[in-house]
């Protein structure tokens, strides 16, 4: 069997490899994909037109606006059906477990201090990748990830309950639709002063700039939408999850 | 020429402390000694392969490779706080669940459970 298995492995690696030839050569610009009509554009007019040196973000937050949205709206979904299948009611007999937990946390002391002086550099950071998105690889999506790490990080070090404290259940949930809501209040709003849906070049009376610098507030607009829903639903899924959706206890 | 030597030996002491790192791993017979070998090496090796790219960096002095430099040694001050921490607190959940070290059998030990 063992054989068989590696049998398997080598020739279909052998194959992979054999095909790997015929891809183009990397940045190739003769390439079907550098040679379409539509990525010809991006790479040539994404900064004229919007103003943002990272073109994955202009592409992402502004030209695949829908796109990005529903991406936002499926995190949010998921998370809702994570609680809405976990969360039950509290149990009386977890209090008992946490007595003994609270003096198993006292003596690690290490864990909690190095834990204290991190998250909020980490949580730092995390607003750094979001508002960097325009030059720099990151955006809503990694940024509201680190997020929801360094809060995740702090139920993990200290309790579940510490970190309740900072970010209660409810006010997770809140913030959640906070961030969906602010993308499509944008899109909203678009289409109120008389453009498309998520065209934000129109936003330019409303910010005073002109519709270049607007489409770019717009999109970083956007990404701070997209990081309030995936830290908050970070948060959420974890603190259903390790507590087996009693909000107590935890790991 | 400094420069690169330094950084080759440098590169190497990393690349030979993590090779230990992972024989540790594979080899050593439980968990707190796997750990040990892990926790330790990995630590060391991680900081002496990132100076040496800081120090590759330093070829022509100018502000964008500085801040690169800046960037690796807020890595490396970010590793060397998180790595024995999180080795210790693997250790301590590992001491809390009663899963005691193995002992050798000739020395008398009442703690073995």
């Amino acid at each position: 069997m063992k054989t068989l298995g590696a049998i398997a492995v080598i020739i279909t690696g052998a194959l992979l490899l054999y095909a790997s030839e015929d891809f183009p050569a990397w940045g190739d610009p003769h390439s079907p994909a550098s040679q379409y009509r539509v990525s010809q554009h991006y790479i040539l007019k994404t900064f004229e037109e919007t103003s943002v040196p990272n073109m994955v973000t202009a592409i992402l937050a502004d030209y695949r606006g829908y796109d990005t949205l529903f991406e936002t709206v499926v995190i949010f979904t998921a998370g809702i059906a994570i609680i809405a299948i976990l969360r039950g009611p509290i149990d009386k007999r977890v209090r008992l477990r946490l007595a003994s937990e609270k003096k198993l946390r006292e003596s690690n002391l290490i864990l909690a201090q190095t834990c204290r002086l991190l998250v909020p550099i980490i949580q730092l950071f995390a607003l750094y990748v979001i508002a960097h998105g325009h030059h720099s690889p990151g955006g809503g999506f990694q940024g509201g990830v680190i997020f929801g790490g360094s809060l995740i990080l702090l139920a993990i070090s200290f309790q579940l309950q510490t970190a309740l404290d900072r970010v209660s259940e409810k006010k997770a949930i809140l913030l959640a639709g906070v961030g969906v809501l602010i993308y499509s209040g944008i899109g909203l709003v678009c289409l109120l002063l008389g453009g498309n849906f998520l065209d934000y070049s129109i936003l330019h009376n409303l910010l005073q700039v002109d519709p270049i610098t607007a489409r770019s507030h717009g999109i970083l607009g956007v990404e701070i939408g997209v990081a309030f829903t995936v830290a908050s639903i970070m948060f959420a899924i974890y603190a259903n999850l390790s507590s087996r959706g009693r909000m107590k206890g935890g790991l | 020429m400094i420069l690169n030597i330094a950084c080759l030996a440098l590169l190497t002491i990393g690349v030979v402390i993590f090779f230990g790192a992972v024989i540790g791993v594979l080899r050593f017979p439980d968990f707190y000694s796997r750990m040990h070998a892990a926790g330790i090496s990995d630590t060391m090796s991680t900081i002496s392969l990132l100076t040496a790219f800081a120090l590759f960096q330093l070829h022509d002095l100018s502000w964008p490779n500085l801040l690169v430099v800046g960037k690796i040694f807020f890595i490396v001050a970010f590793i060397s706080l998180t790595g024995p921490t999180s080795t210790h607190a693997l250790m301590h959940a590992g001491y809390q669940r009663r899963n005691r070290p193995p002992v050798r059998k000739q020395e008398p030990d009442e703690d073995m459970t």
